[in-house]
């Protein structure tokens, strides 16, 4: 049986790094143009070509997103766009236009060409239309349930490709212009200002909204692996490098216990805290198991959570001194956990730190300053492994 | 440059008044307002003098491809112009059941380009609904460029958002309350309306205000537009009286001004036809 393939997000060239680092199998990243998150930092033609460049040296993927709906301007250097990033060495393009997938597989028969979710393909038939049409791989739409993704599996020879966890469209992927009503702003080219989180007025009752709760699918993975699915995919071009360590560290050690026998109910309620204290909004599993209800969505007061649990990022372990970058405030008597790009965890209770210069402190209170703390790791603790809160000193005196 | 209307009630004395009507099948289609079944609509097709075009705009699961199957079977031999389809099962089982009927291209918001459209040409799709989304040069661009025949929707309350999920009931279910299945709602900056209406295919989001395309007609009109579209929800009042006059408007050749100056009670809102949308709001980093 082939493993299953953890397939990330990667805002940037830093992010495709440390989430290969992380465990994922491949990346998907959006270039300049022609991808939907027109508002991320995104990757130029080089980045493009040192991202796969790094990626494939690990016998990694690099997808690239291609998945905007395109408008007459938007065919003005699109072919000469493709062929340079096919150059820089792209596994697979994400695209939503069929012509544009036809065009890929007429000139370019080698490069995957995987179907975006924007086409929220929901059955087989749909796909057995873009199978004739050379589509490697289908990412399905996220209103299906289990049943229906296994039928499709069994009915299909593309591979399939689902989401498994980060936010939600409250409408079918494709078929909402909210944005460009409410805001101008285009959804289906990347400038979807996300109105389905906006709140709307009911004249004389409670406000109107229609947000969703985040999906989170880690108790299903295991469905996943045996229904056959070929990829799992995390969303979250835009999310930050903490949170994209501990979601896609944690879904590697799910699918590696799996595959070795050795995910446990306490190994997999240890997995599942990791991401609900990552998370910043609550989460669900949707259409998986049951027709996706009111539980689904925020209805009762929508507070997104701002974590404060990532206290820093490493730069480096000289086998007494950890030198870091900080990220929020921590202090020495708190309980802190180092958590490795190699599934290594510790935790203990911060005796010692320094300040850049060395110099003894107590407390980091400052943002991107390099510090340094003092622990005798028993293992390699790597760039950009992360520190995490476990519990604050206060607490820990209270215990 | 032909006339197609879509209305909101079962209304027989509208049906002969265009070039041709849209029948929304019922559990077949969404993101209208009056839903028609198969006995209807092969009753309209038997007694009707106009094109008639089905529309199956649905994104279907698994379980109702063998119904889907079905229908385009009955479909074909029914003498129906065409069919508009979302999802892509109706193109594959058009060409694995070799039916001869015609279909429309209706991806809602992602028919915005001529090469996309020479495209679904290639594959046998006669027209293209271009989206409402795009503006008048667009339009013009894809008109001059692509072979497809072309649909514009000019006059409407139009929908721009369609959701599997039943919004409706899931705020009512919260509020503890059994709700209705229609609800008008605004969004608090912008202050513009929106209709929202569920049934058991999900929820349509339909904006309040009236596009009124009346004014580009002759416009469309002069670049060889195939097709326009009106839809009766929520122009019930008038609706009889603009289909009239749009069909005298057009068979004169679009040029009679009074007709322009009349439908200005139609409100001021050109949708995008002379408006871009933008998508970049900062630099790359």
């Amino acid at each position: 049986m082939d493993k299953i393939e953890l397939l990330s997000p990667a805002g940037d060239l830093e992010r495709l790094k440390v989430t290969l680092l992380y465990g994922a199998d491949a990346v998907y990243i959006g270039g300049e143009k022609y991808s939907l998150r027109a508002n991320a930092d995104n990757f130029t033609l080089s980045q493009i070509r040192e991202g796969c460049s790094f990626a494939h040296k690990l016998g990694k993927r690099v997808h690239l997103t291609l998945n905007i709906v395109f408008h007459n301007e938007d065919m003005d250097g699109v072919f000469e766009y493709i062929s340079q990033v096919v150059d820089a060495g792209i596994d697979a393009f994400i695209v939503s236009d069929p012509f544009i997938i036809s065009y890929i597989k007429t000139k370019f028969p080698k490069v995957e060409v995987h179907l975006s979710t924007q086409n929220s393909t929901s059955n087989y038939k749909a796909i057995q239309y873009f199978e004739r049409e050379g589509v490697d791989r289908v990412v399905l739409a996220r209103e299906l349930s289990k049943k229906q993704i296994e039928e499709i599996v069994k009915k299909v020879d593309t591979d399939i490709e689902v989401f498994i966890h980060g936010a939600m469209c409250t409408c079918f992927s494709g078929r909402c212009a909210l944005s460009n009503y409410v805001t101008n702003r285009d959804a289906n080219r990347g400038g979807c200002a996300q109105v389905c989180r906006f709140v709307f007025e009911n004249p004389g009752k409670k406000d109107f909204t229609m947000a969703l709760k985040d999906m989170n699918m880690a108790e299903y993975i295991k469905d996943l692996i045996e229904i056959g699915v070929t990829s799992l995919k995390v969303e979250g071009r835009m999310r930050s490098l903490y949170y994209l360590a501990t979601v896609i560290g944690t879904y590697r050690e799910i699918i590696d216990s799996y595959y070795t026998n050795t995910l446990t109910e306490e190994k997999m309620n240890l997995f599942q805290q990791r991401l609900d204290r990552v998370a910043n909004r609550e989460t669900s599993t949707h259409y998986f198991m049951k027709n996706a209800d009111y539980t689904d969505q925020y209805y009762t007061g929508r507070a997104e959570k701002s974590n404060q649990d990532y206290l820093g990022q490493v730069i480096s372990y000289d086998g007494t001194l950890l030198k870091f970058y900080e990220r929020n405030y921590f202090e020495v008597g708190d309980l802190i956990e180092v958590f490795t790009p190699n599934g290594e965890h510790i935790s203990f209770v911060l005796e010692r730190m320094y300040d850049s210069e060395k110099n003894p402190v107590n407390v980091a209170r400052h943002p991107d300053a390099v510090y340094y703390l003092e622990y005798a790791f028993e293992c390699d603790i790597p760039e950009y492994s992360m520190i995490k809160i476990v519990k604050r000193k206060e607490i820990l005196g209270k215990i | 440059m032909k006339l197609l209307i879509e209305c909101s009630k079962k209304d027989s004395s509208l049906f002969d008044m265009s070039d041709g009507i849209i029948l929304p099948l019922k559990g077949f289609s969404v993101e209208s307002v009056c839903y028609f079944t198969y006995e209807e609509i092969k009753n309209i097709v038997e007694t009707s003098k106009v094109e008639v075009f089905v529309k199956m705009n649905k994104n279907f699961m698994n379980e109702e491809i063998d119904s889907l199957t079905d229908m385009l079977k009955k479909l074909n031999s029914l003498g129906i112009k065409g069919i508009f389809f979302y999802d892509l099962a109706i193109l594959e089982l058009k060409k694995e059941l070799s039916l001869t009927i015609d279909l429309v291209w209706n991806q809602t918001h992602m028919v915005n380009n001529y090469k996309t459209c020479d495209y679904y040409y290639s594959k046998g799709v006669q027209y293209a609904l271009l989206g409402k989304e795009i503006t008048l040069e667009e339009i013009k661009e894809i008109c001059l460029r692509s072979q497809v025949s072309s649909m514009v929707e000019v006059v409407s309350r139009p929908s721009v958002a369609f959701s599997r999920r039943s919004l409706i009931h899931n705020y009512y279910c919260d509020l503890g309350e059994s709700g209705p299945s229609e609800l008008v709602i605004s969004e608090k900056v912008s202050n513009e309306k929106y209709h929202l209406i569920e049934d058991e295919n999900g929820t349509t989001f339909f904006l309040d205000t009236v596009t009124n395309g009346t004014s580009v007609l002759s416009e469309l009109y002069s670049i060889g537009v195939d097709y326009i579209i009106m839809r009766e929800y929520g122009l019930e009042n008038i609706f009889h009286d603009l289909v009239l006059d749009t069909m005298n408007y057009i068979n004169d050749g679009c040029k009679d001004n009074k007709y322009i100056l009349k439908y200005k009670k139609l409100g001021d809102s050109t949708n995008f036809f002379f408006k871009k949308t933008i998508y970049k709001v900062r630099k790359n980093g």
